[in-house]
């Protein structure tokens, strides 16, 4: 799973993988629109609904912040 | 050098990436121009970084989501003002407009006077359109009516969502705003009158492309259209598209653009053909499940 999303991320957004700091959108590395585009091909991969609740900031972090929402969604 | 300006007070107002990015470039001329600089955030966003650039470079933040008390902050301002509506739904009412010391400039995503109104981006891939682009125009007392300052073209290709488009548009805009700004500043910017129709058609918040109703019979390219026209990701600008399924109603959930050989089994999973090798693979759920 995590070997997924690395690649989703990889092809949207190839700096967030090297990204280690806590906050990725107000540090510019992923805009609002990138997260659109993620947030489309992780529900296609993993035939997951995100809801918007948890389209926000917090859960959009850093890479382990969006793979610790699909685990938690896969759980659900 | 320092730049030549009578404002002594600029306000920009907006949401999004290209508000980001005018008050970015706003700030960044603060000291050539010498004016006082204020940000208004009146409709939060989950994404937005506006807060972030005030507290970094010290900018007076203000949030003021409610329209009246919104109203009465700008009514209050005695300087001479200009006022970005960088990517704003609030509507200024008429008593500003018409002050004297306020000049008020407003982003459409749209090339005025066609589009005008809510959701440009939407209505112009809904009709097919080929290209699109993005409006700067003074504001007056009517909505979307004013002078244009500047208008900048972009083309829609064929798989163009709207939250593409969008980004897009915002790019453009202030591509166009770092353009004339300066002109803006120095009251000087060309400008030219809209000569719109009185007929034309206002696009309220309320209306939704086919009324949101996806009508399977329909050819796949229409359907696609209507898709993307609507698709802002999970920014519940409109409410997810409708559609009749073995006599059931059911709610879209997704969609993409595949090619014609990667399809999957399973449920709530629709293949429409579109083209010699693409399908059109569309989720959605029955509403009585």
């Amino acid at each position: 799973m995590e070997e997924k999303i690395l690649e989703i991320l990889e092809e949207h957004c190839e700096e967030a993988l090297d990204y280690e700091g806590d906050s990725m959108m107000e540090d510019g590395v992923i805009d609002s629109f990138t997260v659109i585009n993620v947030v489309s091909d992780l529900e296609d991969e993993f035939d997951i609904e995100i809801d918007a609740k948890y389209v926000v900031a917090e859960n959009f972090r850093n890479k382990e912040a969006i793979i610790a929402l699909v685990q938690k969604l896969l759980e659900e | 050098m320092a730049g030549r300006t009578l404002f002594q007070k600029v306000v920009i107002l907006g949401y999004g990436k290209v508000t980001s990015e005018v008050l970015q470039y706003v700030y960044d001329r603060q000291m050539e121009y010498g004016y006082e600089l204020v940000f208004i955030e009146h409709e939060v966003h989950a994404f937005s970084t506006t807060e972030k650039i005030c507290g970094n470079h010290g900018i007076l933040f203000h949030r003021i989501t409610d329209k009246k008390e919104l109203a009465e902050f700008l009514d209050r301002i005695e300087e001479k003002t200009l006022i970005i509506s960088a990517s704003n739904n609030f509507l200024f009412p008429a008593s500003l407009v018409e002050k004297a010391h306020i000049t008020i400039i407003n982003f459409h995503n749209a090339l005025l006077p066609g589009y005008p109104g809510r959701n440009a981006p939407t209505w112009v891939i809904y009709r097919g359109e080929k290209t699109t682009g993005i409006t700067w125009h003074y504001v007056t007392a009517g909505v979307d009516e004013g002078s244009i300052i500047i208008q900048k073209t972009c083309q829609i290709t064929e798989d163009m969502k709207a939250y593409e488009l969008a980004q897009c548009l915002m790019d453009l805009a202030a591509e166009a705003f770092r353009e004339s700004f300066a002109d803006i500043l120095a009251e000087c910017a060309g400008t030219r009158e809209q000569g719109f129709d009185p007929d034309r058609h206002m696009y309220r918040s309320s209306e939704v492309p086919a009324d949101g109703i996806l009508d399977l019979t329909e050819s796949p390219e229409e359907i696609y259209r209507l898709l993307r026209s609507v698709d802002y990701g999970k920014s519940a600008v409109f409410p997810p598209l409708q559609t009749t399924i073995d006599g059931r109603s059911a709610e879209i959930l997704r969609y993409r653009k595949i090619s014609g050989g990667k399809r999957e089994e399973g449920e709530g999973l629709l293949y429409l053909p579109l083209g010699d090798d693409a399908a059109l693979k569309i989720k959605y759920r029955f509403r009585d499940v």
